[in-house]
């Protein structure tokens, strides 16, 4: 009736899609440290090239690796979309994307056209390429969820955000005159991290909170309709802001509402579990939704008030908001799979999710990006504290890439020695 | 949707019952957490074969399928049995640390499995079966004991 590969395990892509995405984008997040260590507090003023290719290395590098991870396993698992042949297609997806990424980054810091070239061949080809995939099997869904409808707006804004940086990327190598370059690039800015980030994370939150946690779903009015507020005022604004850039002033406002909102209902969701004990993942969730808090307010605050001090502490508290979700995910995701994946398999050793990552592990490295999140927050006003935030940056990923290490090594090793239970009822 | 009422009530009594044994074993009371567990594992094995025995032969007679959804949750019962022995073996031994990380893996697993229900195979029985069948297998499913 069933196999050893049952039809729950056929949904779900080969762990090692997943593990790749994660693998690449910690060891980025390795670099975005060794960068910091070099670039220093230069990577506060967002108009210098330091910071351009810090930004590129944490949102493409880091973010869209992890996004990819989270996507690759979670449309089929929540969304019902089978993707065919994920490991080919996250071969094409994955080595242009590194090479292409490596490739913007020197463009950045060195200004070299034709890097600019081969950066946009490569990132648009790959990243439009799944995106386009993604989305042709989203629309065909009959059922939707809020999450599918959710990751469908957020590919959309993707898609967006890559073609407005082809336009950029094409200016910037000498090939498009670039008339529109300052209103794309707020868009591009916006969308990337609103549209696309931000978004992500939403609908993936609509069914992981009340998965992993057990709380009581969203309303349903925010679970259906906010993705789509969100992408709508963002297409909107970056149609009118081609003509009229101050409509950001108004929109900026209105995601920091819709997003204090959704940070606020989805603390108290948490506040809700039914499962009172509290882990470290629990934690990264409120330290995210708090950051997020903490950068809409100061977003805001800049509108009002050209002050370098609260548009840095903006951009730190969006990227723990961003960071500290991903985390949150990691300590789920990562020993939920390797155990998934070799129970399904058969094997009674398959090693219990605590002896993929122990809980007190997760507990030591939300300490450290606490104390990563601290010395940058110190450093807007003591310089000498960016050091000491680079070298915890560096900490924080490689312990994240130990961690991964460690769980394929032990899927692999129980592969190759565990016991297994041969399931032929056919 | 008289179907889906039922069932997804029947999946929200069981989590708070699963949180609460594995409340009382993180605070070590192995009295309680026996209690909480049986009553967990008992009310979900009868959700189980309630659904396996009465709802998913409905939906199948009543679609002609019967290796469409219902054949992947049944797949997903038996992983869920599988983990509710493991969970009963490490209540038996009181070691706190290998059930709490097997309530991990349950949870995520149950979770997960209870969501295609509510949102798919629930909601596609409430709108194929008839209301008469609808009112007779919901009745049926009621009398079902372990």
């Amino acid at each position: 009736m069933f196999s050893q590969n049952g039809l729950s395990l056929d949904q779900a892509p080969p762990i090692s899609v997943v593990f790749r995405f994660f693998f690449s984008g910690a060891l980025f997040g390795i670099l975005a440290g060794i960068l910091i260590l070099f670039f220093q507090t230069a990577v506060f003023d967002a108009h210098s090239k330091e910071a351009v290719t810090l930004t590129h290395t944490l949102t493409l590098g880091v973010m869209l690796s992890f996004m990819f991870a989270a996507l690759f396993q979670m449309l089929p698992v929540i969304a019902g979309v089978t993707l065919t042949s994920p490991v080919k297609k996250a071969n094409l997806l994955q080595y242009p994307f590194i090479l292409g990424t490596i490739s913007l980054l020197f463009a950045f810091n060195h200004s070299v056209p034709w890097l600019f070239g081969a950066a946009a061949l490569l990132l648009g080809g790959s990243i439009l390429f799944i995106t386009l995939v993604m989305l042709k099997n989203l629309i065909k869904l009959p059922n939707h969820s809020s999450s599918s409808k959710g990751m469908l707006a957020a590919l959309i804004s993707l898609g967006i955000v890559i073609l407005l940086a082809l336009y950029m990327t094409g200016t910037l190598g000498g090939v498009l005159d670039g008339v529109y370059y300052t209103q794309v690039k707020a868009a591009h800015y916006s969308l990337g991290l609103f549209g696309w980030i931000t978004l992500l994370i939403i609908s993936i939150s609509f069914q992981v909170i009340e998965m992993f946690y057990v709380t009581p779903a969203y309303p349903k009015l925010v679970s259906k309709y906010l993705p789509l507020t969100l992408l709508l005022l963002l297409v909107t604004t970056t149609a009118i802001g081609l003509f009229t850039p101050e409509i950001w002033y108004i929109s900026n406002i209105l995601l920091a509402l819709l997003l204090t909102g959704y940070a606020l209902l989805t603390l108290k969701r948490l506040t809700q579990r039914k499962r009172p004990l509290t882990d470290a993942t629990v934690w990264f969730w409120r330290l995210g939704l708090g950051s997020l808090l903490v950068s809409m307010l100061s977003m805001v605050l800049t509108l009002f008030m050209d002050d370098m001090f609260i548009k840095t502490l903006s951009y730190i508290f969006f990227s723990s908001f961003a960071l500290s979700i991903v985390f949150a995910m990691f300590y789920k995701i990562i020993p939920f799979l390797t155990w998934f994946h070799l129970n399904s398999q058969g094997y009674f050793t398959a090693p219990m999710m605590h002896e993929v990552i122990h809980p007190k592990t997760a507990m030591k490295h939300l300490y450290i990006h606490l104390a990563t999140i601290a010395a940058f927050v110190l450093s807007v006003f003591i310089p000498a504290f960016i050091f000491i935030a680079a070298v915890l940056t560096v900490v924080s990923f490689g312990w994240m890439t130990y961690q991964i290490i460690h769980a394929h090594l032990l899927y692999k090793k129980t592969q190759e020695t565990g016991e297994k239970f041969e399931m032929n009822i056919a | 949707m008289i179907i889906s009422q039922f069932m997804t009530q029947e999946h929200r009594d069981c989590d708070t019952e699963f949180a609460a044994a594995e409340q009382a074993v993180a605070n070590g009371n192995w009295v309680e957490a026996e209690e909480k567990f049986l009553a967990f594992s008992n009310d979900t094995l009868r959700h189980f074969k309630r659904e396996e025995e009465e709802l998913f032969p409905a939906f199948e007679a009543q679609t002609g399928s019967s290796e469409g959804p219902t054949q992947v949750m049944r797949y997903e019962h038996e992983q869920v049995k599988g983990l509710i022995g493991k969970l009963a073996e490490a209540l038996e031994a009181q070691e706190k640390d290998a059930y709490l990380s097997l309530c991990e893996s349950m949870m995520i697993l149950l979770q997960q499995h209870n969501m295609k229900e509510e949102q798919m195979l629930y909601a596609m029985c409430d709108r194929v079966l008839p209301p008469e069948t609808k009112e007779n297998t919901l009745e049926k499913m009621k009398h079902v004991e372990l």
